[in-house]
């Protein structure tokens, strides 16, 4: 099973940006069944969001992520099917949109189609869980935690396997959880190795190739220290009024679930765009490989998150859909992943001052903080297919789906049950 | 390092152990220019963490609005934190605090909306009732009318403070602390818990390094502001986001104070558990019920943690400190993952790393100064329908890092280290009636239901605890 991360951008006509807001506005008042875009309906997707940002520069943009199951091409049949009059009322207030009717089916794929960004880097939280595999696999858990405390009233009390062995029954006499033997694995082996392989081969490909980038990587690091040491650096607090309205949006789901979008401005140049380039290729390519089991280098909490450089390589779009508080997500990054971090916005305006790109930075912590809440922008409209789960949750009922129906060992039962 | 003690208020070096009776006043301002006046003749007898005072003890801290009142301008009260700038009171600082329902700010006795706000606070701690009288009486004539510029102050009264803190559920409380560099605590605090975690003065003092290596962030005057030159001046060298070199420094010396009154229902308390332990017949188990309040604290009444007396009390484990949880307990089956005090403190036990684990857990810690108020209720089964509860105080540099985050990530979180769907079960925020509470165990867990609140948030605000140069400059102003 795979998942697709992408985003729609399009301009936004300036005198439509009031109209768009309001728009938007209705969404967000209900993400769920709202007239215009019901997400609810939308079966795979997982997390979507309408983001309208304004700057200066470069005009009002309207930028509309989706992190769903499958290929494009299945969502946006659903996505029309449920929602080809809402999108051609948001898209009405977008620059170069020329479809007269919601009906023009053709015509609105085509400008979809012609306004995708595809990701230059992205993680996934939860490797090959389609949406209706996790929302099956945690009604599950609650009805076996139902079971559990009846259970927990036995006297006297069942032994461990006579415990797996009433939950069993309790399984399979349910007709509406016949599918639990059903499912597939997380990753088949091919998708677990295909990334590794592409893995070694890019760093064996790295050695060969050492002799023509050396010296030329040599020197561009060289003129990268250069001017790590004169970039300018956020001098001041984050803006108040964006904070206010930033935080008046924030931990207002049951478990705690927030939205990040930030853009930033890349530092003038072409080293710094090439930098920003291929350190966001590298991420891709680790953590295809190796961030397949809920953690992004450490943080266990982000379901959906990807990195877009757009504009010619002159802005990056950072899109994330995590568990927990700003401030939780933010420690994270600091104590976990400064140095990838760092890596990534070090090439965009106002970073804390960095050694060598991987270094410094985002362990000047207060500033960071300022520089990403400056960055960050609001996300007028957002949808979460599981409000109330955590990475870390939907992990553990997969564990505890794919192993109810095993025969299992003395430690393998306990260890089992001390899933619930 | 050495700490500037004769510009610090005592109160934060110091819980004043040696005074057990404490009241405080919360005031508010009506003629600045006579609050000046009488900032100006009591700075002196504000207690600094130079000298220690055998009979009493009194500091002062204001909140933005007494700040605002006392007429510090628009510009530098921009370089206070934002919490401290907005005040505990909003709708966003509501939803992650837990204030909503019968919490919410409109019900509160004071702080939570426009007409009981508060601008300053005064922390008088006495050696008994009678110096304590003595005190309450000088200060209310101090800040009376004309000549004081305050109106009538609310006054909250502490309850005197018995041996080995007993908090109103029963439980020994106050046991660990962080403690501050330079304090000279650390020896004291060992020995007393076997324990200490030593953490940089800028964690509790504004304009001072802190864990991140930085200066804490620091409100500032502009020079020309300080003509008198009360204020020590940022150096050149400054380089945090907060540090403006040049500027003159208010917040150097000073941190921030959390105060919040939380009402305890100590009859519901008990009962809930009595009624959650008793035998199928209906008949009371207190051995049962007592076993577990302490897997909702954490700690046993004597204070002994459940990780080192996981079947029954050692009351000589009172003091006890020294444990951490990923060698003793990584499953909780002694104290439970969402235990009062595993998740308000939660050491090692967080990620993968303990080490790691740890080092995180400690940028997010408090010093704790509050105090239990109202009198013990006689048998905890039967309601006496008294007030009682914790004059919650606490103190740190960075109100979003510390305070708030261990309300909002730990305590209210209900995802909080691998759980569900529940919240602390002693202060977290129960507002539903439904709520939960796991007690780990082999071979299988056991729920707690239909837990509802059994702490009540009566007020609350954020203050600015100045050091004693900058009180000098307010009363200058």
């Amino acid at each position: 099973m795979t998942h697709t991360v992408l985003t729609f951008i399009a301009r936004v006509k300036p005198e439509k940006t009031e109209d768009l807001r309001k728009l938007l506005k209705l969404i967000q008042d209900d993400p769920e069944k709202n007239s215009c875009v019901p997400f609810r309906s939308l079966q795979l997707l997982h997390f979507a969001s309408f983001v309208l940002h304004e700057s200066q520069e470069y005009g009002p943009y309207l930028v509309f992520e989706n992190n769903f199951d499958g290929l494009l091409q299945a969502y946006l049949d659903d996505l029309y099917l449920h929602a080809s009059r809402g999108l051609h009322q948001v898209y009405s207030c977008c620059q170069d949109y020329t479809v007269t009717s919601a009906g023009d089916r053709q015509r609105l794929f085509a400008y979809l189609h012609a306004h995708v960004v595809r990701p230059n880097a992205y993680h996934i939280g939860n490797t090959g869980r389609s949406v209706k595999r996790i929302l099956d696999e945690q009604t599950l858990r609650d009805a076996l935690e139902t079971r559990a405390d009846a259970l927990a009233q036995s006297v006297p009390p069942p032994s461990p396997s006579g415990l797996l062995g009433a939950f069993q029954n309790f399984v399979r006499s349910d007709p509406q959880f016949a599918w639990v033997s059903g499912v597939g694995p997380r990753q088949t082996f091919i998708e677990w190795f295909m990334p590794w392989v592409k893995f070694v081969a890019v760093i064996l490909l790295v050695i060969v190739l050492l002799p023509i980038w050396l010296l030329p990587g040599i020197i561009g690091l060289l003129v990268l220290r250069f001017k790590e040491s004169t970039d300018p650096v956020q001098s001041s607090a984050a803006k108040i009024q964006n904070v206010k309205d930033l935080v008046d949006r924030e931990d207002r789901t049951p478990s705690v679930q927030n939205h990040m979008a930030s853009i930033t401005i890349v530092k003038p140049g072409w080293l710094r765009r090439l930098t920003l380039r291929v350190v966001l290729w590298a991420i891709n390519l680790l953590a295809r490989a190796k961030a397949t089991h809920g953690e992004l280098s450490g943080i266990p909490s982000i379901h959906f998150a990807h990195w877009s450089v757009i504009d010619n390589g002159r802005r990056l779009l950072f899109l994330s859909n995590f568990d927990g508080s700003w401030e939780n997500y933010l420690d994270d990054f600091i104590d976990k992943a400064s140095s990838g971090l760092t890596a990534v916005w070090s090439n965009t305006l106002n970073f804390p001052r960095t050694q060598f790109l991987l270094w410094g930075g985002a362990r000047d912590g207060s500033r960071f903080k300022a520089v990403a809440r400056d960055s960050q922008t609001v996300t007028n409209a957002w949808y979460s297919a599981y409000w109330d789960l955590t990475v870390q949750g939907i992990d553990n009922n997969s564990s505890i789906r794919e192993d109810v129906l095993n025969p299992l060992d003395a430690t393998a039962t306990k260890a089992w049950l001390l899933r619930l | 390092m050495e700490l500037e003690r004769k510009d610090i208020q005592g109160l934060i070096v110091s819980s004043y152990k040696h005074l057990p009776c404490a009241a405080y006043l919360l005031l508010q301002v009506k003629d600045a220019t006579a609050a000046r006046a009488w900032l100006a003749r009591s700075v002196g007898d504000f207690t600094t963490a130079e000298t220690k005072h055998p009979h009493f003890s009194t500091n002062v801290a204001f909140t933005y609005n007494g700040l605002k009142k006392l007429g510090l301008n628009q510009e530098v009260l921009a370089t206070f934190s934002f919490p401290f700038q907005e005040g505990m009171a909003t709708e966003h600082r509501s939803r992650i605090l837990g204030d909503g329902n019968e919490n919410a700010p409109s019900n509160w006795e004071w702080g939570g909306a426009q007409d009981n706000l508060v601008d300053l606070l005064l922390l008088v701690y006495a050696r008994d009732e009678s110096v304590l009288k003595a005190q309450l009486e000088h200060w209310q004539q101090e800040l009376r009318g004309s000549s004081g510029g305050f109106g009538e102050p609310r006054i909250l009264h502490a309850q005197r403070q018995p041996k080995n803190n007993p908090e109103h559920f029963g439980f020994h409380d106050g046991i660990g602390q962080p403690v501050m560099e330079g304090t000279g605590n650390k020896q004291r605090q060992l020995a007393r818990t076997h324990h200490a975690t030593e953490l940089p003065a800028g964690e509790f003092l504004l304009g001072h390094a802190n864990l991140y290596g930085a200066t804490s962030d620091t409100p500032v005057v502009r020079p020309e502001d300080d003509p008198q030159q009360l204020l020590t001046t940022v150096p050149d060298s400054a380089t945090a986001l907060g540090a403006r070199p040049g500027m003159h420094d208010l917040g150097r010396n000073g941190t921030y104070l959390v105060f919040r009154q939380l009402a305890q229902d100590v009859a519901k308390f008990w009962n809930f558990l009595d009624k959650a332990t008793c035998d199928p017949k209906g008949k009371s188990n207190p051995s049962a019920r007592d076993h577990l309040g302490a897997k909702f604290v954490g700690r046993r009444k004597s204070g002994a943690p459940l990780v080192l007396s996981p079947q029954q009390d050692d009351p000589r484990l009172d003091n006890e400190n020294n444990f951490s949880y990923i060698d003793k307990d990584p499953q909780g089956f002694a104290c439970p993952i969402g235990a009062h005090i595993r998740r308000s403190n939660p050491r090692d036990s967080l990620g993968p790393d303990p080490q790691a684990a740890l080092n995180t857990a400690n940028r997010h810690r408090i010093l704790r100064r509050g105090r239990s108020y109202g009198p013990r209720l006689t048998d905890p089964l039967v309601d006496d329908g008294k007030e009682r509860g914790l004059h919650f105080i606490c103190l740190n540099s960075d109100i979003e890092r510390q305070f708030e985050f261990v309300q909002q990530t730990w305590i209210n979180n209900p995802v909080f280290g691998g759980l569900y769907e529940e919240v602390d079960p002693l202060v977290g925020n129960l507002a539903k009636g439904d709520a939960l509470f796991t007690v780990q165990g082999e071979p299988l867990r056991a729920r707690v239901h239909n837990l509802s609140r059994f702490v009540i948030v009566k007020g609350g605000s954020y203050f600015f605890l100045p050091s004693i140069r900058t009180l000098g400059y307010l009363a200058n102003l």
